[in-house]
């Protein structure tokens, strides 16, 4: 398998704290990869810097060996390169089908004066953009709340959302932002399959933030763990689960972290 | 160069009290006081009514501006602004509200007080002359002195009393402050009555030197926005930087291109742009968003 | 995206009630006078619509007065100084407003929320300075005797009469501003509907959200303030036609707090708000003008009772609350 995404030596200083620390790793095609480490260590910045919310203070990532870090979210996004957020993130006045059209934009054929005048291609747009949400939906289980707006929905249906918004782009890579914060068992398990399914049938390569460490154990084919903003170590589930560094990282802090 | 100094610190001492009432209002409630050069405008006119008519003695005519200021600040939040910030959706509604208020009190100052420009005696006579080098006559002294001895009593209240503390909490997060049992709603009133008391105090301290008539007011509104948006809004140290700074590039901008007319405030609109594209948080405020 | 039967009515209603009702009405009543305010209200109308749109992405902008008074002078120095005509000065000023807006944009739009609300306010102030400073606009002396719109003819054919040549310009004038306004807004409504729209509306919503799905908020806000203030500029320049004069203080900020106000009085919810909002705001403040010195006091008062107790704007009465069209 090649590299997707690799992060290279990359770093973050604010004034004189260090968030990240010389960090490297690879993202292969068609993995899930989940960060972890206990509160503090880094793992959000690190999330900013690749999809480049937040520019890094030295070190780079690429994509396909393409530079992505330091440029513009949106012109990341527009590579296929695309976070979700946690689920205060929202559109919050419209519906859960609103939200899926509007992120389908950058599939759109037609130009924005095309729109204004009402062109044949935009049409055509609106009509597939309608299409593809429906489906989209229904692949989330989400159709029977389509009409809801955003606003409105429970807390487990938001981290959904978040996901069909970031789906909506047809994106090659998908980072997700602590998508298990806050779920209990079975809604775990049930966003667990979903992950599993975006990755199997949709070919999208997944990138999770989390704290939750039996899901993680669960969903990922690779673990890369931060404390204190360094890398400590880097594996497949079973290889972190018996790596001495990791247990001592996660034990000398607060034991609910590893909530198992 | 020495005038220029004087009159920078003279202007700033006035400046800063503004934006502390502004800035005070805003961090509190997250309101937008487009009324505040109003309330400053019927400052100026309650000591002109005590001091300049009546003939009551000028530090009594000051506290009348105080009190008057409080207890209208503490009218509009209490009737106004705490309905409307509850029952709102949005909160540009404070804004539109904040709006109406400065047209009302423009309506009220015209009914009561009336359209003329108003002045009254001076407070003390006399010119300190320094070599020809520094010229400012004693009332301009004076009352700056008293305006540095106000912001220097406002710092004390809101650094060791227990209402300053409260105050600073609710600043800070107004759910903590509430889960930590300061009164919301007492607070907010108190803030707000204080703010518009220092827009009263300063109003009457300034109607001495230049003083009153009714189109003072939304002026004196987009000074005070400008010196919050120097200084970081919501933010202290940030007011008084604020209020500091315009105050020392009016008296700059007076001296130097005096011969240009308005071309100080200009340049002042044009590099506060330019300082805010470097900079949107102000000098002081913390970066957002 | 189709209409139903009764929106279709609805329009064709307004449409004739614009252009055929209000001027049978004034022939029969002899009220002249009115021609003045309804023209006048078309085109603040068109400047709030400007400062809508700006709503639209999310800030609140008291700056239009600005861009109105820029387009009224733009069209002014055009005609007076360079002896053009009228009909291409207008445009000029809307794309001089946009022009301006996209260099003054591109630093301040990055501010939100009250900052972007506080520096247009200030925007407002800097640009009636400007034009006491500068020599062009003639200081606080301005521009008067501005000619009236001359005629446009294409081989022969006149598509626009001379208004210098007519009996009754204040027709015309109305004419022309309702035709501004029907145009405008049928361009906002358009563009609110259509792609451009949904991405303000997702700029509005959650700027992060917006950019992680690949929307270019930075470009969208400046292409966006700078129809609003090409909306602005229009506006003012016809008023500054219709005055035949323009001033440092035809515009001030007291304008753009009003503009604002015709947005939020409406309902930032509807296209079609800040009409209502602007007939209500100044008809409402005409017909107060009896009262003397107490106007400002009953307006203020009734503008205060507005917002207390109809916080979403004027047309959530009819159609309740978060409906957005």
């Amino acid at each position: 398998m090649s590299a997707l995404i690799q992060v290279n030596n990359v770093t973050k200083k604010y004034g004189g704290l260090i968030a990240n620390n010389d960090i490297s790793f690879d993202v292969s095609e068609n993995e899930i990869l989940s960060v972890i480490g206990p509160n503090g260590a880094g793992k959000s910045t690190l999330f900013k810097m690749i999809s480049s919310f937040t520019p890094t203070t030295s070190g780079e990532v690429l994509y396909r060996g393409e530079r992505i870090s330091n440029l513009k979210p949106h012109v990341v996004a527009r590579k296929g390169i695309v976070r979700t957020f946690q689920e205060t993130t929202i559109f919050k006045s419209m519906t859960v089908r609103e939200s899926v059209v509007v992120a389908q934009h950058l599939r759109a054929k037609a130009s924005l004066a095309g729109y204004f005048w009402g062109s044949k291609t935009a049409k055509e747009d609106v009509t597939a953009f309608g299409e593809y949400a429906d489906e989209l939906l229904e692949f989330l289980g989400m159709s029977e709340i389509a009409n809801e707006l955003a606003s409105n929905l429970p807390q487990g249906n938001l981290r959904a959302l978040g996901i069909a918004i970031g789906l909506a782009t047809d994106p090659k890579v998908l980072l997700l932002d602590e998508p298990f914060a806050g779920m209990n068992h079975d809604e775990t398990m049930n966003m667990v399959n979903l992950v599993r399914s975006v990755r199997d049938e949709r070919g999208v390569t997944v990138m999770l933030v989390e704290h939750d460490m039996p899901a993680v154990m669960n969903i990922s084919d690779r673990i890369v763990v931060l404390n204190f903003g360094e890398k400590i170590a880097e594996g497949t589930p079973s290889e972190i689960q018996n790596n001495e560094k990791v247990i001592e990282a996660y034990l000398g802090s607060a034991d609910d972290e590893i909530g198992m | 160069m020495e005038q220029i100094l004087a009159n920078g610190v003279y202007l700033g001492s006035q400046y800063a009290m503004i934006a502390l009432g502004l800035t005070l209002i805003f961090a509190l409630m997250n309101v937008l006081n487009f009324a505040h050069g109003q309330m400053y405008v019927i400052g100026g006119f309650v000591t002109y009514t005590f001091y300049g008519q009546w003939g009551v003695p000028f530090v009594l005519a000051l506290v009348m501006s105080c009190v008057t200021l409080a207890i209208l600040g503490a009218l509009i939040e209490r009737y106004l602004f705490a309905p409307v910030i509850k029952g709102s959706a949005r909160e540009e509604s404070t804004m539109l509200l904040a709006a109406g208020i400065a047209f009302l009190l423009d309506a009220l100052i015209l009914i009561i007080f009336g359209e003329k420009q108003r002045g009254v005696p001076k407070i003390v006579d006399g010119v300190f002359n320094y070599d020809f080098r520094l010229i400012m006559p004693y009332d301009r002294i004076l009352i700056c002195i008293l305006a540095i001895l106000s912001i220097v009593a406002f710092i004390g209240l809101m650094q060791y009393t227990k209402t300053g503390r409260a105050l600073r909490a609710l600043a800070q997060d107004r759910t903590a402050a509430q889960l930590m049992g300061v009164n919301v709603d007492r607070y907010s009133m108190i803030g707000f009555a204080l703010g518009a008391m220092l827009a009263g105090l300063v109003g009457g301290l300034l109607v001495t030197i230049t003083g009153v008539n009714l189109g003072m007011g939304g002026p004196t509104s987009i000074k005070a926005f400008m010196m919050v948006m120097i200084g970081g809004a919501g933010v202290i140290s940030g007011a008084i930087w604020g209020g500091i700074i315009l105050g020392f590039m009016e008296a700059i901008g007076l001296a130097v291109l005096s011969q240009y007319g308005d071309i100080t405030y200009l340049l002042i609109f044009i590099s506060l742009m330019i300082f805010l594209a470097i900079r949107p948080q102000g000098l002081m405020g913390k970066p957002w968003g | 995206m189709g209409f139903s039967i009764q929106q279709l009515v609805a329009v064709g209603v307004f449409l004739l009630a614009i252009f055929v009702g209000v001027p049978l009405l004034i022939n029969a009543t002899g009220r002249w006078d009115f021609y003045f305010t309804l023209t006048s209200v078309a085109l603040l109308a068109i400047a709030s619509a400007g400062v809508w749109l700006t709503f639209y992405i999310g800030r609140i902008n008291i700056g239009q007065g600005a861009f109105a008074l820029i387009g009224a002078y733009v069209s002014a120095i055009l005609v007076v100084k360079s002896g053009l005509s009228f009909w291409i000065s207008l445009p000029a000023a809307g794309l001089f407003a946009g022009l301006i807006a996209v260099l003054i944009g591109l630093p301040i739009l990055r501010l939100r929320g009250v900052y972007f609300a506080m520096i247009t306010l200030v925007l407002t102030q800097v640009v009636t300075l400007t034009a006491l400073a500068l020599p062009i606009t003639n200081g606080a002396k301005g521009i008067s005797n501005i000619p009236l719109p001359s005629g446009v003819s294409i081989f022969g054919i006149p598509l626009i009469p001379d208004f210098g040549a007519m009996e009754n310009t204040k027709l015309a004038f109305y004419l022309t501003a309702c035709i501004l306004m029907v145009v405008t807004y049928a361009a906002l409504y358009r563009l609110v509907n259509s792609r451009l729209g949904h991405l303000c509306r997702s700029m509005q919503q959650n700027e992060e959200l917006a950019s992680s799905i690949g929307v270019n908020i930075a470009y969208i806000r400046v292409v966006i303030f700078a129809i609003s203030s090409f909306f602005g500029g229009i506006g003012g320049a016809m008023f500054g036609s219709i005055a035949q004069s323009v001033y440092p203080s035809t515009f001030v900020v007291a304008d753009s707090v009003n503009f604002m106000l015709n947005c939020f009085l409406g309902g930032l919810g509807y296209v079609f708000g800040p009409i209502l909002g602007t007939l209500v705001l100044y008809f409402g403040w005409d017909l107060l003008f009896e009262l003397g010195k107490y106007q400002m006091l009953v307006y203020s008062m009734i503008l205060i009772a507005v917002i207390r107790f109809l916080p979403n704007g004027l047309l959530s009465i009819r159609f309740g609350k978060g409906n957005n069209k």
